[in-house]
């Protein structure tokens, strides 16, 4: 029985800590990139992105004011291109735990920009919310810089 | 059943569940700077450059976090590695240097849960002149490196062991990439 309660205890500390409510977003921006010339997108969808994302990424850039397309390869010249990495996490449901946002150089595929949010369980946001923070992120470091 | 074994096996079922999580789960110990410096950099070019390193995009290692790079810990790998390697004059600090090595971290992927960890580092390196500010380098890199239980059993161990890795895979990537650039 005392081996149980201990067992039931573990399981609440364990419980209690991976419930924290943990909140991080970052932004940053290469000294030598300038992305107040970037007009053109290219996202291109994480090979397994099964929930959209890249459609979401596609989609928020759109309304601000940029033209995107999307695909595995650009068809016309981009001035930048965009990957990510989403992880997902369940509990109750399933929910975007972390999103990290990369706009490259479509030659080299060298890193211009980078945003990542991560939002635990008890302060997720959805997946068009968190595509909404890390995009805005990065691009309003660019209008400091 | 009597009363006895039966406690014994729910004690011995206890401790396997904890063995389990320590083996499978991975939380909270950051990368070692001194485990993320490689350990065989050997140039034969010698540039008679002075340098000064910048990092960026890097996280310190939260309580309840997995192990991440802190932008000062990769700083001071990369700036050992150049030390070692004698590919410039010196490393310089503060504001000096006849150039500028800037090197942004643009994601760290790391598995949560698992037997073997395979993480990879995707950076990117740039290589500035300082006198003229011109662009000599831009270069993505992207390493991975796996640690498998036989390595470490315990998750956070195995975890971190696999970030180094792969951080140290990368810094020795980016400062070959300097050493074949015409400079």
């Amino acid at each position: 029985m005392k081996a149980l309660i201990k067992l039931a205890c573990a399981g609440l500390v364990l419980a209690a800590l991976t419930g924290c409510a943990i909140n991080r977003a970052s932004a940053t921006v290469d000294p030598g990139a300038n992305l107040a010339t970037v007009k053109s997108f290219h996202v291109k969808p994480h090979e397994k992105d099964e929930r959209g994302v890249h459609q979401l990424i596609a989609d928020n850039l759109r309304k601000r004011g940029y033209q995107v397309t999307v695909g595995p390869q650009p068809s016309v010249a981009v001035d930048a291109t965009v990957t990510y990495v989403d992880k997902w996490m369940w509990d109750i449901t399933m929910y975007m735990l972390e999103l990290t946002i990369n706009f490259r150089e479509p030659r080299t595929d060298y890193p211009l920009a980078t945003g990542n949010s991560l939002h635990t369980s008890l302060t997720r946001l959805s997946p068009p919310e968190m595509v909404d923070e890390v995009l805005g992120n990065m691009l309003k470091k660019e209008e400091k810089k | 059943m009597t009363r006895q074994p039966l406690a014994l096996a729910r004690r011995a079922t206890a401790a396997g569940l904890v063995a389990t999580a320590l083996a499978l789960g991975g939380c909270a110990t950051p990368a070692h700077q001194e485990s993320m410096a490689p350990v065989a950099v050997q140039s034969t070019k010698k540039l008679p450059f002075t340098v000064r390193v910048e990092t960026r995009g890097g996280a310190a290692t939260g309580l309840v976090d997995s192990s991440n790079v802190a932008d000062a810990d990769l700083k001071a790998a990369i700036e050992t590695s150049i030390r070692q390697s004698g590919l410039f004059k010196s490393v310089t600090a503060g504001n000096e240097g006849d150039y500028v090595l800037t090197v942004s971290i643009a994601g760290l992927d790391k598995p949560m849960f698992g037997g073997a960890f395979t993480v990879t580092l995707d950076t990117g390196w740039s290589l500035v002149r300082a006198s003229d500010r011109s662009v000599v380098l831009r270069k993505a890199v992207r390493s991975s490196h796996t640690t498998s239980m036989s390595e470490a059993f315990v998750g956070t161990t195995r975890l971190r062991l696999a970030v180094e890795g792969a951080v140290r895979k990368n810094i020795s990537e980016g400062l070959q990439a300097i050493a074949d650039a015409p400079l």
